[in-house]
């Protein structure tokens, strides 16, 4: 077989770059690009599973030839689905430890800063993708005890199948959009969090996501069963190098939160400027049961995303913090959808973004009360902060409510940074990138002191990044 | 084309186009206006099998019974629909708009001269007596630099009735529009107001809704040079089986423009459903704008639906300010609650609180002579229905 480096001589000279950095790739290598049946086949049989699995990935990329691009939010016209390689075993198996990584890998954590979480014990576990099996994952021992399970998702099919054909596909069905097919088709990698009843798990669960090989999609799959009464906040951060052509991200998160349980899921993405971050993330509430998405955009270069919640039972809640940065070239389609089915819910959504450089964000989101869904309760804030004249913002709030007895507000505002809240900062001394910068971090700080404390660090040093160069 | 954001920005400064999929490109040619099928983001919220075929079109003779009150100074004359054009109204963006101009068989021009200061407000009363032909209406006003003017629109009766107006607002003038929709139970009313607001200029312009069985009202508003500032309000109340629509669209194309938008609505009865879509839109070149909307419905009995969908987009950073809220909720239980314990019956703090809710709007309409009638007409629409019933 004709290898991808003979065929393309001008990646050996793609080493080394002076905003990203990328590991040699030994992986990627042997990954065919494109898709078809065959492909499909492989994957499920180079993961030995079940008939059942296959049949589910054969009628997933059907859906996925016959399902529509999205025609709203961002052009997407130039993915190209010939050109993505589907999936790529790491040449590594998964290593019990942290020493046992290999050296490369572990260069790449060291610089995500993996470690020293790790040895300051803030995270239970980490369960690090590393292209697309994860070859990294640790639980913390009284985690087990509780009966908590806490793997990659491909291990999950393989030691708790049951439980995960009960629930795989449930949230988001198979045709749900064309990414989803798409997903379901050549899924690999991912998360498997399953919490027993009434277990309130108190340290975030986290997990880092990294594409390492050019033009690898990269389609995990996250499946979270909350059972009753218990709880989980599950954190997912993923960061990309560089690369020439684009890159796909299309990752499919379900969530099953059961009578009574609370969920959150934390996400920061600083996906690489090339990369397609089309991304369908749901979760179903049972009575009395709360959802909570706080959904951080920085990287890629466009992002659809709008986690959502359905409400099923009786004072469900759903709730979705937002915060997005779009610099040049960049375009963040993000907001969220809420969906009210049964009697006494509420939802909240609060999303900020702010745009610079010719970027652009859009707030899209929907909340839908259904008939019977009785006095439901909702409530949309959208904050804009442009801090130049060439960056451009939308908002495009969808409200649909078939139910008379509900409560609904929704309230904008899009702002400039003001010259006199510059001055005065100025003239106390600061420079303008970090006067900037500070004021930046004052707009999101509703969002970011609701993050993990590392994660807000990494999130303020991101805002200052984001604003060097950002005024002159 | 280039399919970066930057490369869009670019674009947009060079090309003075926008791509916007709420708010499609003006043309006189039908074939830009494909008739709509329903699923169209412009017309996903309207019922159009209640439009009684006048989406499709033909000439039509039939003109509404019109009665004018004409204050001196302002002429009014009939023009073919080429010199309308010529006269450079706002082409039309929606097939309804495009089928009035092809259709109506010329317009009615009002001209008022530039500086001339008119208090009397012009009334024009249309009223129509049948819902079985359709009628299409064409009218473009044209207001001199440094005028002022009030002109009052009144619909009553059965129509099925489709209608474009183009408001040419000279530079510094100071217009104050009202069109009252107060049609009759079986009424179909497609309308829509352009305004173009000249250099400095100010515009008032007050959509109501009260009759019809499907109203949809179009306020749109550019600008035609730097300073002007356009307050759009809109009052509705919709009744049992009532389908009442209003878009609006501030197109910012100037400089240091301003735009002020607020609707109140009241629904009540099975299957009453009002819509407001509030478009706003900041290009490129339109620096140091200022603009909010609002919407705000009450729900007063079970059975209703309000839809309610504030968009913003903006292209450029150098902004004054910019927001919208919408909220649509029943009645404030603390409020009647608060009523009650003083003694008020609950039909009365009803009432009170439905009146609290438009008083403060219907006084800003500008038109003394009218808010008074204004007020008894909600007093009236009250009465039909929530005091009946509790």
């Amino acid at each position: 077989m004709t290898t991808i480096e003979e065929l393309n001589p001008e990646l050996k000279g793609i080493g080394r770059y002076e905003y990203g950095w990328a590991d040699s790739d030994s992986a990627g290598a042997s990954a065919q690009r494109g898709l078809s049946d065959a492909v499909v086949r492989d994957i499920s049989g180079k993961k030995s599973e079940p008939d059942w699995m296959l049949d589910l990935r054969l009628k997933g990329l059907k859906l996925f030839g016959r399902k529509p691009m999205p025609t709203w939010g961002s052009d997407l016209s130039d993915i190209d689905f010939d050109n993505i390689k589907y999936f790529v075993r790491s040449t590594e198996q998964q290593a019990a430890s942290w020493e046992d990584l290999p050296e490369d890998i572990k260069n790449t954590y060291d610089k995500l800063g993996i470690p020293e979480a790790e040895k300051q014990r803030l995270v239970a576990g980490v369960a690090a993708q590393y292209e697309s099996e994860v070859v990294y994952h640790q639980i913390r021992e009284d985690l087990e005890e509780q009966g908590v399970i806490f793997v990659d998702t491909d291990t999950a099919l393989k030691e708790h199948e049951e439980l995960f054909k009960e629930y795989f596909g449930t949230v988001i069905p198979v045709g749900d959009n064309k990414f989803a097919a798409l997903n379901t088709s050549v899924w690999s990698g991912g998360s498997f969090i399953y919490v027993p009843k009434g277990v309130h798990v108190d340290i975030p669960l986290q997990a880092y996501f990294r594409i390492n090989t050019e033009n690898m999609g990269q389609f995990e799959r996250t499946l979270i069963i909350v059972d009753e009464d218990a709880y989980v906040h599950y954190v997912e951060g993923c960061t990309a190098p560089i690369y020439k052509s684009d890159s796909l991200h299309s990752a499919v998160v379900e969530i099953v939160v059961k009578k009574g349980g609370r969920c959150r899921y934390t996400t920061i993405q600083n996906w690489s400027n090339n990369v397609y971050n089309l991304v369908t993330k749901r979760a179903t509430c049972e009575a009395g049961a709360t959802m909570e998405w706080v959904d951080g955009n920085i990287g890629s270069k466009v992002t659809m995303k709008y986690p959502a919640v359905y409400l099923m039972g009786e004072h469900a809640k759903g709730e979705t913090l937002s915060i997005a940065f779009a610099g040049e070239g960049q375009h963040q389609d993000a907001g969220s959808k809420m969906v009210h089915a049964a009697p006494h819910t509420s939802s909240s959504i609060l999303s900020k973004s702010v745009a610079r450089g010719g970027g652009r964000t859009s707030y899209r989101g929907l909340v839908q009360v259904n008939e019977g869904a009785h006095h439901s309760k909702s409530n949309v804030l959208c904050d804009a902060l442009l801090v130049d004249q060439i960056s451009r913002s939308d908002t495009y709030p969808y409200v649909d409510i078939r139910e008379d007895d509900v409560s609904m507000g929704h309230e904008a505002t899009v702002s400039k940074v003001s010259e006199d809240q510059l001055f005065y900062l100025m003239s106390r001394g600061m420079e303008e990138d970090e006067a900037m910068a500070m004021i930046v971090r004052g707009f999101v700080e509703p969002i970011a002191k609701e993050l993990p404390m590392e994660y807000a660090l990494e999130l303020n040093r991101l805002i200052e990044l984001q604003m060097e160069g950002a005024v002159g | 084309m280039t399919d970066t954001p930057v490369g869009d920005a670019v674009e947009t400064v060079e090309s003075g186009t926008i791509r916007s999929h709420l708010n499609p490109p003006p043309s006189y040619d039908l074939a830009d206006h494909p008739v709509p099928v329903g699923t169209e983001e412009v017309w996903r919220f309207t019922p159009l099998k209640r439009l009684r075929g006048l989406l499709d079109g033909e000439p039509s003779e039939a003109r509404l019974t019109q009665e004018n009150s004409v204050p001196a100074g302002i002429e009014v004359s009939h023009i073919t629909a080429e010199q309308a054009r010529e006269i450079g109204e706002v082409p039309p963006s929606e097939r309804p708009a495009a089928l009035a101009v092809s259709l109506a068989g010329g317009a009615t021009l009002v001209d008022v001269p530039a500086e001339a200061e008119i208090d009397e407000p012009m009334v024009v009363d249309l009223s129509g007596d049948s819902v079985d032909t359709r009628v299409w209406g064409h009218t473009v006003y044209r207001i001199g630099n440094h005028a002022k003017v009030t002109v009052v629109v009144r619909h009553t009766g059965s129509a099925t009735y489709c209608s474009t107006t183009s408001f040419l607002v000279g530079d510094g003038a100071d217009v104050t529009i009202l069109s009252l929709q107060d049609w009759a139970d079986d009424a179909v009313h497609l309308g829509r107001d352009a305004i173009r607001v000249g250099r400095d200029a100010k515009v008032k312009h007050t959509s109501i809704s009260f009759g019809g069985d499907l109203v949809r009202m179009h306020a749109n508003v550019e600008y035609d040079g730097p300073g002007g500032e356009a307050e759009l309000l809109g009052l509705y109340f919709a009744d049992a089986g009532q389908h009442l629509e209003h878009r609006l669209f501030a197109d910012h194309t100037a400089p240091r423009t301003k735009s002020r938008v607020t609707y109140k609505g009241a629904l009540q009865g099975q299957g009453a459903h009002t819509v407001w879509i509030g478009n706003v839109l900041i290009r490129k070149v339109a620096e140091g704008i200022d603009t909010y909307e609002e919407n705000r419905n009450l729900v007063l009995t079970e059975g209703c639906q309000a839809d309610s969908v504030p968009n913003l987009e903006i292209e450029t950073g150098d902004i004054e300010g910019a927001g919208h809220a919408s909220a649509t909720a029943r009645f404030d239980d603390e409020q009647l609650f608060y009523l009650r314990s003083r003694g008020v019956s609950e039909k009365e703090a009803q009432r009170l609180v439905v009146h609290g809710f438009f008083n403060d709007l219907i006084r800003r309409v500008g038109i003394p002579s009218i808010e008074d009638r204004l007020l008894e007409t909600v007093e009236a629409e009250l009465a039909r229905n929530v005091l009946k019933e509790s």
